[in-house]
């Protein structure tokens, strides 16, 4: 187990450069953490935490959009189940999209590894409480 | 009748008169006529005097002796007017030609109103060799008569139902494996009813595809006693292709054998028609319904997707950030407003492709569109070095909307130029042609493929992008199925990762 660190590692899996950008101002605005990783879809995110090099920089957690090109939301809970013995850390997923779609409300809260489900955009309250949530 | 005249006609061996004398003379023979239920009567031709047997009086209802002794009389009052002229005429044929007298009439009993009698009879000569007698018998028939006429008008009930109905009967004898049908059997097989149907034969009927059910269906009914009852198409012996329904059911002798198949079979091929007409416009229908439905939820969500972003901006510039930040911010704002516009384009192209009803067919030429479009993205395929083959030959034109066909060519082959593999140069072949009733398209490239059992439902799908592609903007292929969906046609994919992607495409 790592040693808990003040701040919470945050990443953020999603090819909206715009919301990406939005969620960092966010979280520094408020002062939520200083650090944050961003990956453009999930096979990115996926490369990045099987890779052992990378086991010390974890995130604490995960903001997952669901539409992305090349290994979208759902293909990536289904590699992070599979990888999630590996990883030395506990990992609070949410989803988060902006789809109200109801069939991908319940796909998502039928995920046990998906903490919560969020549509976008983001409010601030709702960010904290996240945070809080995760912690 | 005097006894004069009785000795005149003596001659005779059964003249009225020794009938008369023997009648009531002879117990034994007079028992034996009136036990048969027969009435006898004796008309002299001459002077219409008559005679009726007590047996004759007794069927009528009357007493021996209570009858009119004239022939005449006996026609007028006691026989159906719609059967006078029929016996009138039969006596006169028969005194013409001697041909046999035998007819059935209604004859007036006294309290049970009219019955049906078979009378019959023979005229003899008198010592002149003249014709001068006629002697007879009648017998009563109402019942068989009217069970007769009963089933007649049943079978003519039938026969009319059954022909309104196009439906006949069989009956498969199972033992011998005798095949019978009814009238509207050979009609509904344009067959002529002289030939005798046999099982083979009649299952030969059958379309391919049909002919195993109905063979299976008749052996499972003589093997199982399971009874079946199907809709499936027969070509007839004039080559007419039509839908029967054939019911078929089997009779179950004591040791629960089936020896007999009896069942239905009924021409239905209007009525199927209809329907499968009715489910087609069901099935049109449901489509529309689930593309609008699609589109509706394409609409939310892209729309959210901005207006959400475009929020998030606005509460992060009301936030206390510095100006260069505030620039930021403003700078992403301008940026979701022209992607929102963009949007807004792309599905206002949906919706026409979805509303423009009356698109103008016209025939237009798969290779001058090809090559046109191919001078479009001149210098994509230089840079790319592809090689792009066709072959329109097997069906060089088609009735569509031009501006579709262009659009599709636009998007299949710019999509293949994009997603070439990086290891080789592009090699793209496009052909078409023509099967039963539609127009097919092929366009195959040997490009990066597609993973299908990860994507298959969102190949088609709006801004859905499978590479991590700059330019790629997930509309083409969403807008390409729209036009050839709103033609009644359909696009399929077959892909293989780094092998490449094959699209067939029915146009028409």
């Amino acid at each position: 187990m790592m040693t808990a660190t003040p701040f919470k590692t945050v990443c953020v899996i999603d090819d909206d450069k715009i919301y990406i950008y939005g969620l960092k101002k966010l979280i520094t605005i408020k002062e939520l953490s200083p650090n944050l990783m961003e990956f453009y879809n999930g096979k990115e995110a996926i490369d990045f935490l099987i890779n052992p090099e990378n086991q010390n920089q974890l995130p604490d957690i995960i903001f997952l959009d669901i539409n992305m090109p090349v290994m979208d939301g759902w293909g990536f809970m289904e590699s992070f189940v599979k990888i999630k013995p590996q990883l030395g850390k506990k990992i609070t997923i949410y989803m988060v999209s902006s789809s109200i779609n109801q069939d991908d409300i319940n796909r998502a809260k039928g995920i046990s590894d998906v903490t919560d489900y969020v549509i976008k955009p983001i409010s601030q309250d709702t960010l904290v409480e996240l945070f809080k949530v995760a912690a | 009748m005097s006894e004069e005249k009785d000795t005149a006609f003596g001659m005779f061996p059964i003249g009225l008169q020794a009938l008369n004398q023997h009648y009531f003379a002879n117990k034994q023979l007079h028992n034996l006529i009136e036990s048969t239920n027969t009435g006898l009567w004796e008309r002299n031709i001459e002077d219409q005097q008559a005679w009726w047997s007590p047996k004759f009086c007794e069927l009528l209802g009357y007493e021996y002796g209570a009858l009119d002794t004239s022939y005449t009389s006996f026609i007028d009052k006691l026989v159906h007017p719609e059967d006078k002229k029929p016996l009138v005429d039969a006596y006169q044929n028969h005194l013409k030609t001697q041909s046999p007298y035998k007819i059935e009439v209604r004859l007036l009993t006294k309290e049970e109103g009219y019955r049906w009698f078979e009378t019959s009879g023979k005229a003899w000569p008198d010592e002149n060799g003249k014709l001068s007698r006629m002697i007879g018998a009648v017998v009563d028939i109402d019942q068989k008569k009217r069970n007769e006429i009963k089933l007649k008008r049943n079978e003519f009930l039938l026969n009319e139902t059954n022909k309104i109905a196009n439906v006949g009967g069989w009956e498969l004898d199972v033992v011998n494996m005798e095949l019978t049908w009814s009238k509207e059997i050979y009609e509904i097989y344009e067959l002529p009813t002289n030939i005798s149907p046999d099982v083979d034969s009649a299952i030969s009927f059958f379309e391919p595809g049909y002919r195993e059910i109905i063979s299976a269906a008749v052996s499972d009914a003589i093997k199982f006693c399971k009874p079946y009852d199907l809709e499936l198409q027969i070509r007839t012996a004039k080559g007419n292709i039509i839908w029967v329904r054939t019911k078929g059911i089997p009779i179950i002798d004591s040791n629960g054998e089936c020896i007999t198949l009896r069942g239905i079979f009924q021409n239905i091929n209007e009525n199927k028609l209809k329907e499968l007409n009715l489910q087609k416009s069901l099935d049109l229908l449901g489509d529309h319904n689930r593309r609008l439905q699609n589109f509706a939820h394409i609409v939310s969500h892209n729309l959210r997707s901005h207006s959400g972003n475009l929020q998030f901006m606005v509460n992060i510039f009301a936030e206390n950030i510095s100006a260069a930040e505030k620039d930021e911010v403003f700078g992403n704002i301008r940026s979701i407003s022209e992607s929102l516009a963009t949007t807004i384009d792309h599905l206002n192209e949906i919706v026409k492709i979805q509303t423009e009803i009356s698109k103008e067919l016209k025939p237009v030429d798969f290779e001058s569109v090809f090559k046109s479009t191919q001078n479009v993205l001149d210098s994509n395929i230089r840079r790319t070095r592809a090689m792009i083959c066709y072959d329109f030959s097997s069906c060089p034109t088609i009735n569509y909307v031009p501006a579709y066909l262009e659009s599709i060519f636009l998007n299949l082959l710019s999509n293949s130029l994009k997603y070439r593999h990086p290891d080789r140069n592009p090699k793209i072949i496009c052909e078409t042609y023509f099967d039963k009733e539609h127009t097919y398209m092929t366009f195959e490239d040997n490009g990066l493929g597609i993973d299908l059992e990860k994507h298959k439902d969102k190949v088609f799908g709006m801004y859905r992008t499978f590479h991590q592609n700059t330019n790629a903007k997930g509309i083409g292929l969403f807008i390409t199925r729209n036009q050839i969906e709103s033609l009644g046609g359909s696009i399929q994919i077959e892909s293989a990762v780094n092998v490449g992607t094959k699209f067939t495409i029915k146009l028409t």
